[in-house]
């Protein structure tokens, strides 16, 4: 039988902490800090995960998570 | 043949190329370090840059761009700009390869600027890193614009996995001294005849940029010397001319230096007759 601590995880999200429910989507995060789902682009320990496959990718324990957008560079 | 014929000949048969890209202008403009956004969009179109550099941050909530990506997107509409993302900040072969591929998704471009620093004071890029990026992302399918050194042999190994031109430093990055190593730049015109090189990092001045042209480097990157700028659109339009003119002097061919003096009025023994 799960317990509500089971039902949570921790990711790390840009370097910080991060609670999550058990189960979160990469896509679901993505949405549930505001962002536009084409004006990001994703990694997940270190590697890049298309903007096609975060439906796809649940969210681990311990998972570190990067997320960017454009900015000016020279 | 009218002079004004003869110009618009020259100027026609002037475009360089990436790839299947023709480009007219040799002027390649960082975005970043302006005072406003509306002098960035304003110094653009004084350099009719049609490559413009931008990158990649990290980003956790939502947030304003300041108008930035309004910006790029009306010089590329306005002025046909295509957009050279960069992989700053990258250390490794690994980070540089990830980086590029979330830039491709972001702008919606093969091209990338590959930076992978080996040197912190420096930021010297690292040879064994870049040419390992450069070869998996060549692999992979984007046109790698290399910043790299001016190291012949690595410019050469740069080459041999799928670069299709080279952007060596004329001076490490923001610093303006210019072309520190003029000799080394030369010696790649010359061992590399036909590859596209563009003089990224350094340029200080618009005297620069005219140096690199008029040895025949085919293009300059720089970003610090406009947007540092008291007027940075005014600066942009300076060294938009010294671009032109460094790459018309290459085409004219510039006179051979010479160790002593060579008389130029064709006077025959003495001016004058001086005595009897």
């Amino acid at each position: 039988m799960n317990t509500a601590a089971d039902a949570q995880i921790t990711i790390q999200l840009d370097g910080q902490p991060h609670a999550l429910a058990a189960g979160t989507m990469l896509a679901q995060l993505v949405a549930a800090l505001g962002h536009d789902e084409l004006a990001v682009s994703t990694a997940v320990n270190g590697e890049f995960v298309a903007r096609g496959q975060r439906a796809a990718r649940v969210l681990l324990e311990a998972d570190q998570v990067l997320l960017f957008q454009p900015i000016v560079g020279g | 043949m009218m002079m004004n014929d003869v110009k618009s000949d020259v100027a026609a048969s002037d475009a360089w190329r990436v790839g299947e890209v023709s480009l007219d202008s040799r002027f390649l403009l960082g975005t970043a370090g302006y005072p406003s956004p509306r002098v960035l969009a304003e110094s653009i179109a004084a350099s009719g840059a049609q490559v413009i550099t931008v990158g990649l941050k990290r980003q956790l909530a939502a947030a304003g761009d300041n108008g930035f990506i309004d910006i790029i997107r009306a010089a590329m509409t306005e002025h046909g700009a295509r957009l050279l993302p960069n992989t700053a900040g990258c250390r490794t072969a690994r980070e540089a390869i990830q980086l590029a591929h979330m830039a491709r998704e972001l702008y919606d471009t093969p091209w990338v600027k590959l930076e992978v620093v080996g040197d912190e004071y420096t930021l010297q890029p690292d040879p064994i890193e870049l040419v390992d990026a450069a070869r998996q992302l060549s692999k992979d399918g984007f046109t790698v614009f290399p910043y790299c050194t001016d190291d012949l042999v690595t410019c050469k190994r740069l080459l041999d996995v799928g670069c299709p031109l080279l952007m060596p430093w004329g001076a490490p990055i923001g610093s303006g001294q210019g072309l520190i190593n003029p000799f080394a730049l030369r010696t790649l015109r010359e061992r590399l005849p036909g590859v596209v090189l563009i003089v990224d990092a350094g340029i200080g001045a618009p005297s620069h940029a005219a140096q690199a042209l008029e040895m025949g480097i085919d293009a300059v990157l720089l970003n610090s010397a406009v947007s540092q700028a008291s007027d940075p659109v005014r600066m942009a339009g300076a060294f938009r001319q010294a671009i032109e003119a460094g790459r018309t002097a290459y085409r004219a061919g510039v006179m051979a230096k010479q160790d002593f003096a060579v008389a130029t009025t064709p006077v025959t023994g003495n001016p004058f007759l001086i005595g009897g």
